[in-house]
Order: C-alpha cells, then structure tokens, then sequence
C-alpha cells in the first residue's frame, strides 16, 4: 500500500511538471528570432527572422523534398512529401516548439542569439 | 511439453499466450485507423499496452516480452511502417523493463499506476530514439507533451487492463 503510495505521487510529480513545461513552451515562450534548419543532424541555415525576406527554401533528402516558407518574419513548412504531414499541421514556429519531419531528418528550431553562425 | 530455459510450457499457456498476441495485434491494426488527437508524432493511446500489462501481471515478464515483440513486429509486417519499428522496439522495450520491475512494488490493484509508468517510460524510450535518428535535441521539447498525453492513456489502458483481470476472477478461470 505504501509503495504504491509513493509511486501514484511520482506519477502526479511527473504530470504536474510536464503540464507546467507544456504551458511554458506553448503560451511564455517569446517569439523565435533566430531559427536554424537542420537536415539529418547537419545545420543548413540558420535564419533572423526579422531580416528574412518572404522567400520559400526547397530541402532535399533521400530524394524526398520539403518546403519551407518564410512570410512576415515567420517560419513554417509549406510542403512536404511525408506519408504524415505532421510537420506541415504543426503550423507556424510562434513558440518553443520545433518543427520536425521525421521521414524527411528535418528540424526547423529557435535558437538563442549568439548561436553559431550561418552555414547555409 | 515444450522446454524453454528450466521451465516448462504447456500447450494451454502457448495458445492463450498466442490469442493474446494475436488480441493486442488486433487492437494496434485498429487504433492506426483512430485519427491524430495533435500534430505530434507519436502521439498516440496506446491501446494494445492493455495487453502487456494484463499479460506482465497474470503471466510474467518473459511471457509478455513474447506477447509485446511478436506484436510489434508482426504488426509493422502487417502496416508496413518500418520506420515506425525503431520508436515501437526503443519505447516497448523500456516501457516493458519499467513494469517488470514496478510490479514488485504496486500489486494488482494499483496496476493502472503501472501502466501509467510504463507509458512515461515508453514516451522517453521513443524520445530517445526520435533524438538518435534525427540528431538533434530538438525532438525534446516533445517529450513533456508526450508525457501528459501518455499518463492519460496509459492509466485508461491500466484500467483496462485492471476490468479484464476482475472479470475473468469473476466469470472464468484464469
């Protein structure tokens, strides 16, 4: 009884903290500035949003293709010929939240200023 | 009888060991048809942990890493999603560790807390794999919202699991 007492407090410590990060991420993280594009773990580009023209960057991997659409200094996946398409309904890139194809090895991340420089 | 290790296995336990395989196959084949609750990969209610974690508490750790393997493989020969299998195998393989281990400390009447962690486990597993096939840290940044969305399902599979155990004491035997 006492053991399981202890593991149903575990399991509501591990809930509460979750949902407290979950909140964090989706409603008090400020609106990504810089953002780096990675494919298969290697960096492509690494973006400021607020000098960004609206431009669409085409990625290839594996023969499989995704677009990427920069609109208003906003970032978000246009295309994506991934069986799941989760990439394209995760929207646009307004929180902490990265954008990930996982067919294609894409992420597209907020990094803090002062990251490592453009590759692309 | 057929030997396996010291022990021994009866044709009765293989057959029931084989209809709850062939049970938990069921259950995974009909969930892929369950739209996407969100746009996050891996998602999911994970319904066929009813039957590992009913199998890991009537029958045992060994019988249920039966049960959960075969399932997972034969049910990616069935969908053919073969890029879904490394998730399938990292988070089943923790998840399964994970309750093996809990059932010493939570009986049979707190099972669904078992499967509650037995589903963190599983969302860390398929995490840590995400993290491994994409090289990059990003993917954590899913692993809170996996984890809450898993606590959910899996203390409703737990529950589940926990229903089918009372009513076989009650109507069948075991």
């Amino acid at each position: 009884m006492k053991k399981s007492r202890i593991a149903l407090a575990a399991a509501a410590a591990v809930f509460v903290l979750s949902a407290a990060i979950c909140i964090y991420m989706l409603f008090f993280k400020p609106k990504p500035q810089y953002v780096r594009i990675t494919s298969g773990g290697k960096t492509l580009y690494t973006l400021d949003l607020t000098k960004e023209k609206d431009r669409l960057i085409t990625v290839e991997y594996d023969g499989r293709k995704n677009v990427i659409e920069i609109k208003d200094g906003r970032i978000h996946m246009l295309e994506a010929d991934c069986p799941d398409h989760v990439c394209i309904d995760t929207g646009w890139l307004d929180n902490g939240l990265p954008i990930v194809c996982m067919p294609n090895r894409l992420v597209i991340e907020a990094v803090g200023k002062g990251s490592d420089a453009a590759v692309g | 009888m057929l030997r396996w290790g010291d022990k021994f296995l009866d044709i009765r336990k293989i057959s029931r060991l084989g209809l709850l395989t062939a049970l938990a196959l069921i259950i995974f084949i009909v969930e892929l048809r369950l739209p996407d609750i969100a746009p996050i990969a891996g998602m999911k209610l994970g319904l066929a942990n009813i039957i590992t974690v009913y199998a890991v508490y009537t029958y045992g750790g060994a019988e249920a890493a039966l049960i959960l393997y075969a399932r997972i493989l034969l049910g990616t020969l069935m969908t053919g999603n073969f890029s879904a299998l490394i998730f399938s195998l990292s988070g089943g393989t923790l998840c399964l560790i994970g309750m093996i281990l809990l059932k010493k400390a939570i009986d049979i009447k707190h099972m669904w807390l078992c499967s509650v962690f037995g589903a963190i486990l599983h969302n860390i597993g398929q995490t840590a794999a995400a993290v491994a096939v994409m090289r990059t840290l990003a993917v954590i940044s899913y692993l809170p919202f996996l984890m809450i969305s898993g606590c959910i399902a899996g203390a409703f599979t737990g529950i589940a699991a926990q229903l089918i155990v009372s009513r076989i004491n009650k109507y069948g035997k075991k």
